[in-house]
């Protein structure tokens, strides 16, 4: 456990320091100030600003995930870091946690300073505290830690580049599969049409789940055993994912 | 002592260390070898870093594979890569705290970079470092837990006539100090300089195992070491020819 905390202290510390981080947090607060104007144009209608923050948070949070989880773990194994790390009384297994952990404190990271934004802007616009956006955007966070689960399972069998298109591929397919399943059973496909449109369900995973941005933007509550169920669905996935990752791992020659 | 038994080690079906045997119990021990005999590969296989496709490592009659036998090691990787945006210092402090109640020494940091030559570049950005710098640093890491036994892969590649002299230096003090030295390399005079014994590794194989005198037998080494090479490669090729 200690190994896996100072592995993720020490992720943290590096990814902090890495400008690409903080040149693409910097647009991200750009974009969030920029809704300033925009809430203009929409006659400072509090969905439509609501709707314009959280989405652009979103946007610059997974832009962060697939940036940090498809290169950190790959470049520190491609370029041999890890022989120094591996050496030393610190398991394969404690090694990839301690990646994931530290990318997962970065993306919070990123996410304060951009929540922070949000919050201060819909503040100054409106004059309140927008609990229900916070809720949206731990939502949105539990959405990125899976998707760094990913990037990270995946980067450890394929190049950085390839680890881009398919963790971007599942993150697309990631957030269509419900709605391809719901739209098959409404025009009654059957036979193996249906069955690979389940199999797709099932294999991928459901970020529609972690879409509290429209209630939030209507000011509805998110019921608890919905958010309770995406919590748990989050872990469940990311459990998976970085199980697989660590056997992998463990079997690969470095 | 350091156990070999019957060591085997193949990336799928290519074979690259071959049923080596071997004892060692010198405090300074060198794999001699061309580039790709299997000298890396073995000494991957001693810190952890790959299995064995078969045999054995013992460490003082223990498994060598044990997680506690890493306390005990200090590991220099060949060409040592290291997090570009940490500080020398940084480095050192990270690798000890990987070690349980490691990572709050800093008189022993100060120290072990001293000893290798870089304290004037502690706080220095690794990214900004010479290759030399690098195998020093590489060379501090290994010590960081003040270890009894020590795997150098090449770890005077790279630097400079003086920083040779320095490098062999500090491993004859360790010597000293009663600490026991593996070290990787395929250049001859640092072998005839400072090794107690050598293993001459060709194609995997272990061909020699033994004190450096008693290989050159009155011969340059150089000559010693090209004839044995040449001598296996003509057994090698009258086997094929017979089959």
């Amino acid at each position: 456990m200690r190994n896996i905390f100072v592995i993720a202290k020490n992720t943290l510390k590096l990814e902090i320091r890495d400008k690409i981080l903080y040149g693409i947090i910097i647009f991200g607060l750009l974009y969030i100030f920029f809704t300033l104007f925009l809430s203009d144009l929409v006659l400072k209608e509090l969905p439509m600003v609501k709707s314009f923050g959280l989405t652009g948070i979103y946007f610059f949070n997974a832009i962060i995930a697939l940036f940090l989880g498809t290169t950190s773990f790959f470049k520190d194994v491609d370029r041999k870091v890890v022989y120094f790390i591996l050496s030393k009384p610190v398991s394969r297994a404690q090694f990839l946690l301690g990646k994931f952990f530290g990318l997962c404190m970065v993306l919070f990271f990123a996410t304060v300073i951009l929540s922070v934004a949000y919050l201060g802007l819909i503040l100054y616009e409106h004059g309140g505290f927008d609990a229900l956006g916070l809720l949206a955007i731990a939502m949105q966070f539990l959405e990125m830690a899976l998707f760094l689960a990913f990037a990270i399972f995946v980067s450890t069998f394929s190049s950085s580049l390839l680890s881009i298109v398919y963790t971007s591929g599942v993150f697309f397919l990631g957030h269509v599969v419900s709605s391809l399943l719901s739209a098959a059973k409404q025009i009654g496909l059957g036979g193996i049409k249906l069955v690979l449109v389940e199999i797709l369900y099932y294999v991928f995973p459901n970020l529609e789940k972690f879409d509290a941005r429209d209630l939030a933007i209507h000011a509805v509550a998110m019921p608890f055993t919905e958010f309770a169920l995406a919590v748990a669905y989050a872990a469940v996935y990311i459990i998976l994912l970085l199980s697989a990752a660590i056997w992998i791992f463990e079997k690969k020659e470095i | 002592m350091v156990e070999f038994s019957h060591l085997t080690k193949a990336y799928k079906k290519r074979v690259v260390v071959d049923d080596f045997t071997l004892s060692v119990d010198v405090p300074i021990f060198g794999f001699l070898g061309q580039n790709g005999a299997g000298k890396t590969t073995i000494m991957k296989v001693i810190v952890g870093l790959l299995a064995p496709t078969s045999g054995t490592i013992t460490i003082d009659g223990s498994l060598a594979s044990h997680p506690i036998f890493k306390k005990k090691i200090g590991y220099m990787p060949e060409t040592p890569y290291f997090y570009e945006k940490m500080t020398g210092m940084e480095f050192l402090r990270f690798c000890d705290s990987l070690f349980e109640g490691g990572g709050n020494d800093q008189k022993h940091y100060e120290s072990l970079l001293k000893k290798v030559g870089i304290y004037g570049a502690r706080d220095f950005e690794i990214g900004t470092y010479s290759k030399g710098m690098r195998q020093r640093l590489g060379f501090a890491q290994a010590l960081v837990n003040d270890p009894e036994y020590l795997f150098l892969d090449e770890p005077l590649d790279g630097l400079d006539p003086i920083g040779r002299r320095e490098m062999k230096e500090v491993m004859l003090d360790l010597k000293k100090e009663g600490r026991r030295i593996f070290l990787n390399t395929h250049i001859l005079y640092d072998v005839e300089e400072i090794c107690d014994e050598v293993g001459i590794i060709h194609q995997g194989k272990l061909l020699y195992a033994g004190s450096v005198k008693a290989f050159c037998a009155g011969k340059p080494l150089e000559e010693r070491f090209m004839e044995v090479v040449e001598e296996h490669e003509k057994q090698i090729a009258d086997v094929a020819q017979t089959v």
